[in-house]
């Protein structure tokens, strides 16, 4: 029994020993693991510290160097970190220890709690505009764009904020807003000035027509062949006058207004300028393909086409006159083009045409003010205006408008 | 097998039924690691599942108990080698439905070669937690006996009621009840 005994204990100790052994060794094995280990995240460490300092100095050249005024406060509302452009902007400095609540002045106060719930619940805030009090006393417009700052379990305790002067430019925003009222009054003014200065002019014109009618008629068969040519041309004359006036009431009448921009079907307006213009047996006027739908004032671009068109049919000088509408498209406009086979025009003329009263040909029914209608609807969408031109052969108008 | 599972069972079979029975289960097993364990070491189940053969055949206590008894005993080691994990929760039925998406996560990363079962929370009130205990080892009771204790550590008066989903016990339904904290 005693000897069972000693062997049970033998087993016993025999077995202590191997697992003392087997615990050894798996320790041993688990050391050796760990210190590669550790030399592994030493070396991964050493990495993450140069990462670290590496993206602080960047951060603080950001920091320093950011041209706009740079704030950070924590939730109460107390400045903690300013760059030199906050500084230079609000006249403090973090040591002034100042809070938000003493920066915005107090008839902004509940536009600010709004705006901080609304930072604090978004986590940023964009395009808010609010007045402060710097530290010499004087009041400021702000523009800020802030954000929260939180720590890793996601927990908001900071808030930062690029503040940026906007008083001035918004003095000169206002500025800008009165002026264009001014010049809207003034441009109305303008235009029923035109309208009065035409009327009157018109009628002492219809007063010499008549008066020339009745000397004609009290003197009917005593007049020379001379003095009867020199009424009519007289007649033609007031005839001129006042298509002169009437063009330049028409010139100063064209404004930019979007209410009237409507989607305009091209081609009903071309069908409407070809009844309306009785075009001559012996002129042919063609539109080359289907005209596209273009958002513009109805009346102006008829007015534009119309008068290209009618140039087209006083200046053709053939047996056979040919005008041809066509147009190109591409992204961003359409170019048309109103194409003829008449007088052409000779290149040193190509920019005057444009100016106001420039008639190249002493026609009765010429103005001189055609084109300088054109050029102006044209520069109102946008548009660039020229031509190409052979003398005797024909011209070529070219116009864009844009999509 | 984490190897603290077989060093603690055999203080505990010592402590219970004395040196003599440490010595009979060991030597009358066909064990691959000869009855050597340290708790550091990992071993392969079947050497448990013999074990615990082995101290029925010579006891007379069905397995069953004998787990209980064990997790019962393993609670101790928890308690002292991982007091945090108890720390961490004020009420048994926090710490109890936490097993699977807490305490097995952090067990994973101290023995990441566990072979954990599954705690599936099917009900859950202030005082009752009902779970689905999955494991191909079969050893639900050692899970009650750890219950058990984790119950007494809260000072909780509880009932545990085990099911037998399957009968082979692989799949478990616990339901526990508390009727009093103290």
């Amino acid at each position: 029994m005693a000897e069972d005994k000693l062997k049970m204990y033998e087993r016993a100790i025999a077995r202590e020993k191997a697992a003392r052994k087997e615990a050894e060794r798996i320790l041993e094995e688990k050391s050796r693991e760990l210190y590669f280990k550790s030399k592994e995240l030493e070396v991964s460490n050493k990495k993450l510290e140069e990462l670290v300092e590496a993206k602080t100095s960047e951060l603080k050249g950001v920091f320093e160097n950011i041209v706009d005024a740079y704030v950070v406060m924590d939730i109460p509302g107390n400045v903690l970190k300013m760059n030199e452009a906050a500084e230079k902007l609000l006249g403090y400095t973090v040591d002034d220890k100042i809070n938000l609540l003493n920066l915005v002045i107090p008839e902004e106060h509940e536009r600010l709690a709004e705006s901080f719930q609304q930072l604090y619940e978004n986590g940023s805030i964009t395009d808010f505009n609010i007045k402060i009090s710097i530290a010499n006393g004087a009041i400021r417009l702000v523009h800020v764009n802030a954000s929260m700052i939180y720590d890793s379990d996601n927990r908001p305790i900071a808030a930062q904020g690029i503040v940026r002067d906007i008083t001035e430019l918004r003095s000169l925003e206002l500025q800008k807003q009165s002026l264009l009222k001014k010049l809207e009054k003034s441009n109305d003014e303008l235009q029923e000035y035109a309208h009065v200065v035409s009327h009157d002019l018109k009628s002492p014109l219809r007063s010499i027509n008549a008066l020339i009618s009745w000397i004609k008629d009290d003197n009917e068969g005593k007049l020379s062949p001379d003095t009867l040519t020199n009424f009519d041309m007289i007649e033609a004359t007031l005839e001129k006058m006042e298509q002169l006036i009437s063009d330049v009431l028409e010139y100063s009448s064209i404004v930019g207004d979007t209410s009237s921009l409507t989607n305009v079907d091209l081609n009903i307006v071309m069908d409407d300028i070809i009844t309306l213009l009785h075009f001559p047996e012996h002129i042919h006027c063609t539109v080359i393909k289907p005209l596209p739908k273009i958002k513009v004032d109805r009346v102006k671009i008829q007015q534009l086409f119309q008068n290209l068109i009618s140039n087209a049919v006083n200046y053709s000088d053939k047996s056979k006159g040919l005008i041809e509408i066509d147009f190109e498209e591409s992204d961003k406009e359409y170019t048309f083009s109103v194409k003829d086979n008449g007088i052409g025009i000779d290149k040193e003329y190509h920019q005057k045409i444009f100016q106001i009263f420039q008639s190249l040909n002493k026609r009765e029914e010429s103005t001189g003010i055609g084109l300088s209608i054109v050029k102006k609807i044209v520069d109102l969408y946008n548009g660039r205006i020229w031509l190409e031109s052979t003398l005797g052969k024909g011209t070529t108008f070219f116009f864009t408008i844009e999509k | 097998m984490k190897g603290i599972v077989f060093t603690e069972f055999l203080e505990l079979v010592e402590e219970k039924f004395g040196f003599e029975m440490v010595d009979t289960i060991l030597s009358n097993a066909d064990l691959p690691s000869n009855g050597v364990y340290t708790a550091v070491g990992t071993y392969s189940f079947s050497e448990m599942l013999s074990l615990l053969t082995n101290l029925n055949k010579e006891t007379g206590v069905p397995i069953n108990d004998l787990l209980f008894v064990y997790g019962e005993h393993f609670f101790s080691v928890v308690e002292k080698s991982y007091p945090t994990f108890l720390e961490e929760f004020t009420d048994p039925i926090e710490m109890l439905s936490s097993i699977e998406n807490h305490i097995h996560v952090e067990v994973r990363k101290i023995y990441p070669d566990a072979e954990l079962p599954t705690f599936t929370v099917v009900e859950k009130t202030e005082n009752t937690l009902v779970m689905i205990y999955k494991s191909s080892r079969a050893m639900s009771s050692f899970g009650k006996g750890l219950m058990n204790k984790t119950l007494e550590h809260f000072n909780a008066k509880a009932s545990i009621l085990v099911e037998n989903i399957k009968e082979n016990g692989t799949e478990v339904k616990f339901s526990i009840e508390i009727h009093g904290r103290g």
